[in-house]
């Protein structure tokens, strides 16, 4: 009985592709456009807790008492491969002392543009628009927004919040390559940074009609002692009726940002 | 400001169509059929590019103007000329005066158009027929009122555009990220606008509105296409939108319409009879450009807010009025 249950256990692990095989087997639709590329669009959304921590963490009480357990902060396996993160040790200093100073200093607390990769990993969705030359992603956060110019050597004028990110095609995948970063962005709400050195290499990779695969290579020479990776599903808002709301931020910080200049009644 | 003949030839062709379309009663895109318009690979008209509504013709049309529709070619370049010369930011008017503090922003910061629109209407209000706004309900004139009252005791007297939030919807021309970029697929046309970068996407797959209790500063729109034209319709606002004293009850119609390949025309109208005595329609024709969009992280920079506050409570501690 039991030799029979061990075959049975090691026949479905023969059998059964390892999660890293499947996009080989998926064929994705074609492109409306008909350049024969994969479609992409559609409205995608994390289910992970790595905008809390890009790293593995256990639940633990949150900063504001009368929140209780609505608003703790919630445990998480992480998205860093090998869930190490290659700090050089002064920006190792710098990551604890931004994690203690969370609620002062994180970008996404003041509603400003979250970057990339952090905005496809926040708690709300974002929609992919896909045309043969540009690719729209809009985010709900804050109404932010990128365009990835496709097959484009063209350079950003300027730093930006969101990147300057030129897209091209590999088989399936869409690789987007992501600089001109302005070193204002975090990654997540543990205080992990950047500086304007970042560069974000991202793989879209659809693996089934639902689910991109989202794998992304971070450099940054000046805060990093090596490239590192985060990977996540990207999943589909499935709904019927699914389309992107406003979470127009702005007002709601207006009072934490401006709120001492107010004039005394 | 010569006209070439190439452009003297479209105009000539615009006013056919327009002309064929009052006397035959055809539908523009009846009318335009004949001519190879650029589709999308699936049927749809196209009108995928980037698009600048900058321009120095007026909202409302001027009394000068009070019977005048349209100005001849001359009148327009001269109307150009004279705009040029009196908008000039980076004259000086002696240093130190008030006057002169006011062009501290010179001609670098404003990309306000240098041209009449290419249909050379002396409004970008086309109806009512004398290009003015209608008069507003006695409710709408106590919002316009209240709104006008405003000052600097916090940042909720302020625009929403001086806010960060939102310029918001319809498209109006303004001083400057005038830029707007169409993408389409089959089941949605996006419009990106590079002021304060909302992306407003448009679904064309024929689903009702949402609910009621959902209220957006672009509240929710659906398109359809009439012909060549594609035809949004958006309801769900919220009354802090205010488009000109406007309630939660807009009706916001637009119209977009591919006239040639350099060109898109964009016409909205206004139903809010809580605040206007009567309906009304702008026209703005949308000019293809070759620039790019680029981010405008205008919250991430918003300096001005915090030095206008502190500007006033600074005057109110000097002893000042305000």
């Amino acid at each position: 009985m039991r030799h029979w249950m061990i075959g049975l256990a090691l026949a479905a692990l023969f059998i059964l592709p390892a999660a890293g095989q499947t996009p080989s087997t998926y064929k994705a639709p074609r492109s409306p456009h008909k350049d024969g590329k994969p479609d992409l669009s559609g409205i995608w959304q994390a289910n992970n807790t790595a905008n809390w921590n890009i790293q593995g963490q256990s639940a633990r009480q949150g900063p504001i008492l009368e929140l209780g357990a609505a608003f703790s902060i919630p445990a998480g396996l992480g998205v860093v491969e090998g869930d190490a993160i290659p700090y050089q040790p002064w920006a190792a200093a710098k990551q604890k002392e931004n994690a203690a100073k969370w609620l002062t200093l994180d970008p996404e607390i003041k509603c400003y543009m979250p970057g990339v990769p952090r905005a496809n990993y926040m708690p709300y969705p974002f929609q992919i628009v896909q045309t043969p030359t540009h690719i729209l992603v809009a985010y709900e956060f804050a109404s932010a927004s990128r365009t990835i110019y496709m097959n484009s050597k063209d350079e950003s004028p300027a730093d930006t919040w969101m990147g300057w990110s030129r897209g091209r095609w590999e088989g399936d995948t869409l690789v987007v390559d992501v600089n001109s970063f302005n070193d204002q962005t975090w990654f997540d709400r543990a205080g992990n940074f950047h500086s304007e050195a970042l560069h974000v290499v991202e793989r879209y990779t659809p693996v089934s009609r639902d689910v991109l695969q989202y794998d992304v290579t971070i450099e940054d020479p000046k805060v990093f002692t090596r490239p590192w990776k985060m990977s996540m599903p990207l999943y589909r808002r499935a709904e019927k009726n699914a389309q992107l709301l406003e979470y127009k931020c702005v007002e709601f910080v207006e009072e934490l940002m401006y709120g001492n200049l107010r004039k005394k009644p | 400001m010569a006209i070439s003949g190439k452009s003297r030839n479209a105009l000539a062709v615009t006013f056919a169509i327009a002309f064929m379309a009052t006397v035959t009663g055809a539908s523009p895109a009846q009318a335009q059929s004949a001519k190879a318009e650029p589709r999308t690979p699936w049927g749809d008209p196209d009108l995928q590019g980037i698009w600048s509504i900058a321009t120095i013709t007026p909202f409302e049309r001027p009394s000068a103007l009070a019977d005048k529709a349209q100005l001849t070619p001359e009148e327009a370049a001269e109307a150009e000329k004279t705009f040029l010369k009196t908008q000039n930011q980076d004259r000086r008017d002696g240093a130190g005066t008030e006057a002169d503090v006011a062009l501290a922003y010179n001609d670098f910061w404003w990309d306000r158009g240098t041209k009449v629109v290419s249909t050379r209407q002396t409004s970008l209000v086309v109806d009512p027929p004398d290009g003015r706004v209608p008069a507003l309900t006695a409710e709408g004139r106590a919002r316009a009122t209240a709104r006008a009252a405003r000052g600097y005791d916090s940042w909720q007297d302020r625009s929403l555009w001086e806010r960060c939030i939102t310029r918001g919807l319809p498209m109006i021309p303004g001083p400057y990220n005038n830029n707007y970029q169409i993408l389409q697929t089959p089941d949605n046309v996006v419009i990106l606008h590079e002021m304060i970068h909302d992306a407003r996407i448009v679904p064309l797959d024929g689903r009702p509105h949402v609910g009621q209790h959902i209220r957006q500063w672009f509240g929710d729109s659906r398109g359809r296409w009439e012909g060549n034209t594609l035809v949004v319709d958006t309801t769900n606002f919220t009354g802090k939108a205010n488009y000109r004293g406007s309630t939660d009850g807009l009706h916001l119609i637009e119209r977009f319409t591919r006239v040639d390949k350099d060109t898109v025309r964009y016409e909205f109208t206004i139903d809010d009879p809580t605040t206007f005595t009567k309906k009304w329609t702008a026209a703005i024709p949308m000019a293809r450009t070759d620039e790019q969009i680029y981010e405008y992280a205008c919250h991430e920079g918003n300096y001005g807010m915090v030095n206008l506050l502190k500007g006033a409570r600074a005057q109110e501690k000097a002893g000042g009025e305000k």
